[in-house]
């Protein structure tokens, strides 16, 4: 009878396991173990010698790299070795340097292959002014330090220092070709007219480009030439002008769409404003009046509304200098289209002040469209308050003093202000009640509906402005005044409700208190009587 | 203290069991009232269902070629391609927010607030927004035309 | 119910058929202990079995309008709080019944524990509860992710993601709790199938277990406190008290509902509904699990990332399994209180355990730690939480001194050691326990040697 049990109970758990095959697979199967250890690399004399030369005790070239070492490939090694026996890599310590870049095995085997990085790179060869540093350590020039080139758009594309210097990267040895390529080195301190032409070699050379990155322009240097850069740079000799490497750099050139790029468009106004901001550098040049050339821009343009959007909310969307002024052919837009510039994006506005009485007037006066309202670098936030109708402000004072026969100018100002006040004022308050409402719990779509359309309204209705006409302005703001109406109603029905809930809840309290106090009255009853009995 | 009659004790008994049953039925009505009003189904749409255009809006629709309607708190933009297809999108601007409009000559979808433009799927075409416009089911049954949940 | 229930009609036509004789006398005489001990303990069980039905009541009224789904979890919740009449009040309701419920049930199962209800003939009762205990927080874990917005989704993937330490099985067990590597709306879908159907199969089971066992043996009695002549009866006496105290929760439960219907503001406990999950958005700042789970969070953050062979959160799992374990079973551990005879050693450690969990909740609410997420100064925290601790710690040692006349300290001295090397002196929070530790085992052995608790025993005896 036992053994009869324990057979059924054996055969029920057997039946048990098998039921939960479905899942055996489930369980992942065991993850291939991490990679054996790899065998020791065979390495030349010289590099083992370099890999042994200790310095206070510890080795010039740590573990780690020698490690890194080990994990180049074939070829890679071969290079380094032969580099080593040539004396190019002349000490520990340089191969030190180089193998501390870390670099991938395609760009290593670059560096490798370049003698001019290799001489350039070995500390007991060159000067302080032809040392080429590894990475920026705060010594020496910022332009030449390896890390930075080894991002540089043209060493990516394979041209390097010989591309432009000259000589080949085979060479040992200056050679005549790099010394009489360009002017000699003090006069290139001081003498730059001839940079534009020499990248115009090849930026300029569409067939040539072509076969780099076929959608780069190729017209920079005839645009450049047209700028007022080029004016001064070509046509007067004068060096101070901004060429090619004063906004693009030259040994560590990013492409614009790189963060890190001097020609990224956050980082524009500051390239701009090396010279453009700095009085000392510009004293000496004068604008078309004679005035001298303002240094302002910068500092107006961080504080104007393009300036935050671009530099502190990081809106690609908002204008740089570039996006007004041009690229290559930067020249001032004359006073009659820079509002030509501002249409390029806000177009709604540019179209509204077309079909308005100031067209005509700003034309008669030779004033610049946007630009005498709303300035041109410190652009700021236009306010409301320009529409206030008293002396001090915008609209009023421009009024006062060439609109004075016409009444209606600064009664349409006063109307104007006026509906943007009461819907900025009804907008403020649904925001707060939005929240205040949602917080107790009760349901803000309807009043959500009538906020987003009031801001709609509120939005349409600034821009209508620059109709400056009352009718237009109205089109647009009543939808406001309804949007305002519908939104009031709601809240009166959340509150409604609100109220609703707490007599609710104080009316089902009484109710229940009043059973709890019978139910207690029960009890004392009960037991009363029972301890009576 | 003279014992009160079991004739008062009874009635004051059954007057206790009588507030008491008071007391009940009022808590069990202070309960059941809101979940009978709870358990009956609303009208028309839940706020997860799909959205009806009016009479008046399927009108401007086929007279301006788009109408911008409301879901909740969200606009829409329903509009009429070249291609006489019926689209839907969000109608907020993914730039600062503005309501867009279809521009029915270019084909395109326009913000007028920074001149930005989309294209009918609503992928960003020039300008600042940074994110393309949410494309929504739309479909027309009959004469109704039901905007129906997000086109994943 | 004073009335002879024969003459009552509707009784005799059940009793014509069903034989009800027997039934009635049980209830007639069913009775529920006297003494000079407090009889509130012994409403405990009741209240938490009212917050359950209010559950099962809103749970499915909610169920009604609620739709799982990518497109319509939130949306539909969204939809039951702004639109269906009443419904911000079922779902408010179901919220806080919920916080209440768990409250309550760890109020009694630690009264329980104190007063040793666990003792013999009763422990499979004490089982059946722990067991009730787990389930009851697996409907708050399940439960929690079905509004499918940002709040739920995170602390579900913080939640889900510490069964990996499970040894063998815990990546297996993470995909079928999450339906996939990650949380997604499949993993909202298998909540709710446990939250709506398998945890409700199961706790009714077990309730109707747990509740037919107390019939049949009847409400322990306190073990210092041998009840002298017979208790209260059940019927009406304890039973209408029972429905006063659960109406005077349901009203607590009413105000609570509609005044905050978003919670009290406590993290772990809010509900207001935010925004909808989105998988792509970081991490949620100051992101915390529900309160009740709180320590264990705050446990497996005190772990290193390796510990000797295992990883931390393997440690750390094994760690908490052992202490539950222990706590099931506490009935077969507590010797003396298997003999019927005083235990304050078994007192101690659920004092112990109170105050272990306490500091770990103060902790992992940031307590005194001014600022939030990253910024949080962790050893201000441990400093703060540590003062509140020994502060409770003071107070529940006194009261069971003067009050109890209790001279057992051990566990609970150990875990204030404990509290005050990690919170005031600055040891590792591991480090600190296993130096109490090692203090509570040396004391232990000396109290052996000497007899002095022995000693104490007989006294209080006496």
């Amino acid at each position: 009878m036992k053994s009869r049990i324990t057979l059924s109970a054996g055969l029920c758990l057997l039946l048990l396991l098998l039921a939960t095959a479905p899942v055996w697979n489930l369980i992942p199967p065991a993850l291939a173990q991490d990679g054996d250890a790899s065998e020791p690399v065979e390495l030349s004399a010289q590099v083992r010698e370099f890999f042994e030369t200790n310095e206070e005790g510890k080795p010039v070239v740590p573990a780690e790299l020698q490690e890194y070492y080990g994990q180049l490939p074939d070829h890679a090694r071969k290079l380094f070795s032969k580099a080593v026996e040539a004396g190019l890599i002349s000490s520990a310590a340089h191969a030190r340097d180089l193998l501390s870049l870390k670099l991938s095995p395609d760009k290593m085997e670059l560096v490798l292959k370049d003698n001019c990085i290799l001489c350039h790179t070995d500390k007991d060869m060159q000067s302080e002014e032809t040392l080429w540093h590894i990475r920026d350590d705060g010594s020496g020039s910022t332009t030449l330090i390896l890390q930075n080139f080894l991002a540089d758009v043209h060493f990516r594309q394979g041209l390097s220092c010989s591309g432009c210097h000259g000589g080949h990267p085979d060479q040992t040895e200056m050679s005549d070709d790099i010394y009489e390529r360009w002017p000699d080195s003090e006069r290139r301190k001081v003498d730059r007219t001839w940079i534009p032409q020499f990248c115009g070699r090849c930026h300029s050379d569409p067939a040539f480009m072509r076969g780099f990155n076929p959608s780069l322009p190729t017209d920079q240097l005839a645009k450049y030439r047209e700028s007022k850069h080029g004016q001064l740079l070509l046509g007067k000799g004068d060096s101070k002008a901004a060429q090619c490497v004063s906004c693009h750099g030259v040994h560590g050139i990013q492409g614009s769409d790189s963060r890190r790029s001097t020609t990224f468009k956050s980082n524009i106004p500051a390239t701009c404003g090396k010279c453009h901001a700095d009085a000392k550098y510009m004293a000496g040049y004068k604008t078309e009046d004679g005035s001298p050339l303002p240094t302002t821009q910068l500092k107006q343009y961080r504080k104007s509304v393009h300036g935050q959007a671009l530099l502190v909310d990081g809106d690609q969307g908002a204008p740089a200098c570039n996006d007004c002024h041009g690229n290559h052919a930067a020249m001032p837009p004359q006073i009659s289209s820079v509002s030509e510039v501002c249409r390029t994006c806000h177009s709604g506005n540019g179209k509204l002040f077309d079909g308005s009485k100031h067209k005509q007037v700003f034309s008669t006066h030779g004033w610049p469209e946007c630009a005498k309202c709303h300035g041109t670098h410190d652009i700021s936030k236009p306010s409301d308050t320009m529409l206030i109708t008293e002396p001090g402000h915008l609209c009023f004072d421009c009024h006062t003093r060439y609109a004075k026969d016409n009444p209606i100018c600064n009664a349409t100002a006063a109307h104007f202000h006026e509906r943007i006040t009461t819907m900025e004022a009804a907008q403020a308050n649904f925001e707060q009640m939005t929240h205040t409402l949602a917080a107790k719990g009760l349901d803000v779509d309807a009043l959500a509906a009538s906020l987003s359309e009031l801001n709609d309204a509120l939005r349409q209705s600034r821009s209508a402005v620059h109709a400056f006409d009352r009718s237009d302005f109205d089109e647009v703001a009543d939808a406001g005044l309804k949007a305002i109406e519908t939104g009031d109603a709601g809240i009166t029905k959340s509150e409604k409700e609100y109220r609703f809930r707490r007599k609710g809840l104080l009316f089902s309290i009484a109710v229940m208190v009043f059973l709890a106090l019978m139910l207690y009255l029960k009890i004392r009853q009960v037991e009363a009587h029972q301890k009576s009995s | 203290m003279t014992q009160p009659s079991s004739e008062d004790l009874v009635s004051r008994r059954s007057f206790l069991d009588w507030l008491l049953g008071l007391g009940v039925v009022g808590t069990l009505a202070a309960a059941i009232l809101p979940i009978f009003r709870y358990l009956k189904p609303l009208p028309q749409q839940g706020a997860s269902g799909p959205v009806h255009l009016s009479a008046q809006d399927t009108a401007t629709l086929d007279h301006d070629q788009f109408v911008i309607v409301r879901s909740g708190a969200t606009r829409l933009l329903v509009f009429e391609d070249s291609s006489q297809k019926l689209r839907c999108l969000s109608a907020k601007c993914t730039h600062e927010g503005c309501t867009v409009q279809y521009v029915p000559g270019d084909g395109v979808i326009w913000c007028a607030c920074h001149n930005g433009r989309f294209d009918v799927d609503g992928r960003v075409i020039s300008g600042p927004p940074p994110r393309p416009l949410e494309a929504f089911r739309v479909d027309k049954e009959g004469k109704d035309i039901v905007i129906d949940g997000k086109l994943t | 119910m004073n009335q002879p229930a024969i003459s009552n009609p509707v009784y005799r036509w059940l009793d014509r058929r069903y034989s009800l004789g027997n039934l009635v006398e049980f209830l007639k005489h069913k009775e529920v202990p006297l003494g000079d001990h407090p009889m509130v303990w012994y409403y405990l069980g009741g209240t938490t079995l009212f917050f359950f039905l209010v559950q099962i009541a809103t749970g499915l009224l909610l169920l009604l309008y609620y739709k799982p789904g990518e497109a319509s979890s939130y949306e539909s919740i969204r939809f039951i709080t702004t639109k269906v009449p009443f419904g911000w009040l079922i779902r408010s309701v179901h919220c806080w019944s919920a916080h209440l419920m768990i409250v309550s049930l760890t109020v009694h199962m630690f009264s329980t524990m104190m007063l040793k209800a666990y003792r013999p003939p009763r422990e499979i009762t004490w089982i059946t509860g722990f067991l009730l205990f787990a389930i009851g927080l697996g409907f708050g874990f399940s439960g929690y992710l079905l509004p499918w917005n940002e709040l739920a989704y995170f602390a579900t993937s913080v939640g889900t993601d510490s069964v990996k330490a499970v040894p063998g099985i815990g990546e297996w067990l993470l995909q079928v709790m999450r339906g996939g590597h990650d949380v997604s709306i499949n993993t909202l879908y298998r909540f709710f199938a446990l939250h709506v159907v398998a945890l409700p199969l199961l706790i009714f089971a077990l309730i109707s277990i747990h509740l037919l066992l107390i019939q049949r043996q009847g409400m322990a009695p306190p073990l210092t406190h041998e009840s002298k002549g017979p208790g209260m009866k059940f019927f009406p006496n304890f039973l209408l008290r029972d429905l006063l105290l659960w109406l005077l929760c349901l009203i607590g439960l009413m105000i609570l509902a509609v005044m905050l219907p978003y919670g009290p503001g406590v993290p772990g406990v809010e509900w207001e509904l935010g925004l909808k999950a989105n998988p792509l958005q970081p991490a949620y700042p100051g992101i915390k699990p529900e309160w009740y789970f709180l320590w264990i969070y705050q446990l497996l953050k005190e772990f290193p990332p390796h510990l000797w062979v295992m990883e931390g959160p393997q440690a750390a799992l094994l760690m908490v399994s052992v202490l539950m374990g222990s706590w099931a079973l506490v009935p077969w551990l507590d010797r003396k209180a298997r003999a019927d005879k005083p235990s304050p050693g078994f007192s101690d450690y659920g004092v112990g355990a109170i105050l272990f969990v306490v500091f770990l909740t103060l902790k992992a609410w940031d307590i005194g730690g001014h600022g939030h997420g990253a910024e949080v100064d962790v050893r201000a925290v441990a400093r703060v939480c540590a003062w509140w601790t020994l502060g409770l710690a003071a107070l529940i040692t006194v009261f069971r001194f003067l009050v109890y006349r209790h001279r057992w300290f051990l566990f609970s001295g150990g875990i204030a050691l404990h509290v005050a090397l990690h919170g005031l002196l600055g040891m590792s929070y591991l480090r600190a326990l296993v130096a109490a530790a090692v203090v509570v085992v040396i004391a232990w052995a000396l109290t052996l040697v000497t007899g002095s608790s022995a000693r104490t025993m007989r006294r209080v005896s006496q």
